[in-house]
């Protein structure tokens, strides 16, 4: 990923594919790169401003799980009890969402807004939506767990710990749910 | 990604260091700076060294779990698995307390559970140091200075939430709350 790429990414207008190559470039350049070479910060410019730019991809991430939610809500698709959890899982999400708009404003950005709409595939049955939210929780686990070590402000990464725990127990949750084992 | 904190923390040679591979000369600047290092680390190594404290305890409860005859078989299936993931945590902290110069702590000689008479009462056990272990790690993981250990610590703290929240699926409790540390 380029700078002016990176540059796009923290701007606003993000797409998740620009998300999606950001959240590839901080795992596969991690530490190994640096412990081979020593020469990382090339690989991500400035550090994409720092904690800004891992709190935008984390923030879209949020976005696009809160639409999903919504989504699987307004499809009458959900059981009682699934639409019990897909509420209180998306409130959650929303929780992150606002703590991360602060976070960046704190640091002097501007939060992204949610895309205008979201293409998430044909949506049928409750395993469909069910499906979707795993997807979209382990996309987030594993962004938040790529990405933790590299946040700088403690406060940030003290947050960012705590989001990562709300997504590894809606995960848990959603594999019980459709029959995955989590042992 | 690596920000000056970092490296100035780091020096390039150190990081050999770090990960055991010996270098040709060691000249007196050389060995302050590794001493400054091991110090600076200081906080991380002793925050590694409570949550090794807590996997001794962990695995101890699992055995005890798992020799008890109170479990289901899909039960035991899990108190397996999940001591299984805290040997590996084990192994995981041991390596970075050494590597970080410290001292890893033993287990216990023994450890003091209580009466347990049910498989409820291995399920209460069992959730209740999880509950505990995740808290532990996610109320220290800001403290943590090096990169390198969040690193590590990271999926740690990914497999105590996964096992907690299968204790409180098992043992009926909410799971649409917020984990509280």
């Amino acid at each position: 990923m380029n700078t002016e790429e990176l540059k796009a990414l923290v701007s606003g207008g993000p797409s998740r594919r620009a998300v999606l190559k950001y959240l590839a470039a901080a795992a596969g350049a991690g530490a190994v790169g640096y412990l081979l070479n020593g020469r990382l910060r090339p690989v991500l410019g400035q550090s994409v401003d720092g904690d800004a730019g891992i709190l935008t991809a984390a923030l879209y991430l949020e976005h696009e799980a809160i639409a999903a939610y919504q989504a699987g809500v307004e499809s009458k698709l959900l059981s009682e009890a699934a639409g019990k959890i897909a509420v209180a899982f998306q409130s959650d999400h929303k929780y992150h969402r606002d703590g991360i708009s602060g976070a960046i404003r704190t640091l002097g950005g501007e939060p992204i807004e949610p895309e205008k709409r979201y293409r998430f595939g044909h949506i049928q049955t409750e395993r469909d939506v069910l499906r979707l939210a795993r997807r979209l929780e382990k996309g987030a686990v594993d962004a938040y767990a790529t990405l933790a070590a590299n946040i700088q402000n403690r406060d940030v990464l003290n947050f960012g710990a705590q989001a990562l725990t709300d997504e590894v127990r809606h995960l848990t949750v959603l594999n019980s749910v459709l029959g995955f084992v989590n042992y | 990604m690596f920000s000056q904190r970092d490296e100035q923390r780091f020096s390039h040679r150190g990081l050999w260091q770090l990960i055991g591979i010996p270098l040709a000369a060691s000249t007196p600047e050389q060995v302050k700076a590794s001493v400054k290092r091991d110090q600076k680390f200081a906080d991380d190594v002793a925050i590694l060294n409570i949550a090794l404290g807590l996997e001794h305890q962990a695995i101890a409860a699992y055995n005890l779990g798992a020799e008890s005859k109170l479990l289901s078989t899909d039960q035991l299936k899990i108190a397996i698995s999940f001591r299984n993931d805290h040997r590996q945590h084990r192994d995981v902290l041991l390596k970075y307390i050494k590597r970080f110069g410290g001292t890893p702590v033993e287990p216990k000689s023994r450890y003091d559970f209580g009466a347990l008479t049910s498989a409820a009462d291995i399920l209460k056990l069992a959730h209740a140091l999880e509950t505990g272990a995740a808290g532990a790690y996610l109320a220290n993981a800001y403290r943590l200075q090096s990169t390198e250990i969040i690193n590590a610590a990271v999926p740690i703290l990914v497999d105590e939430v996964r096992h907690t929240t299968v204790f409180r699926q098992l043992l009926g409790l909410s799971v649409t709350e917020r984990l509280k540390v």
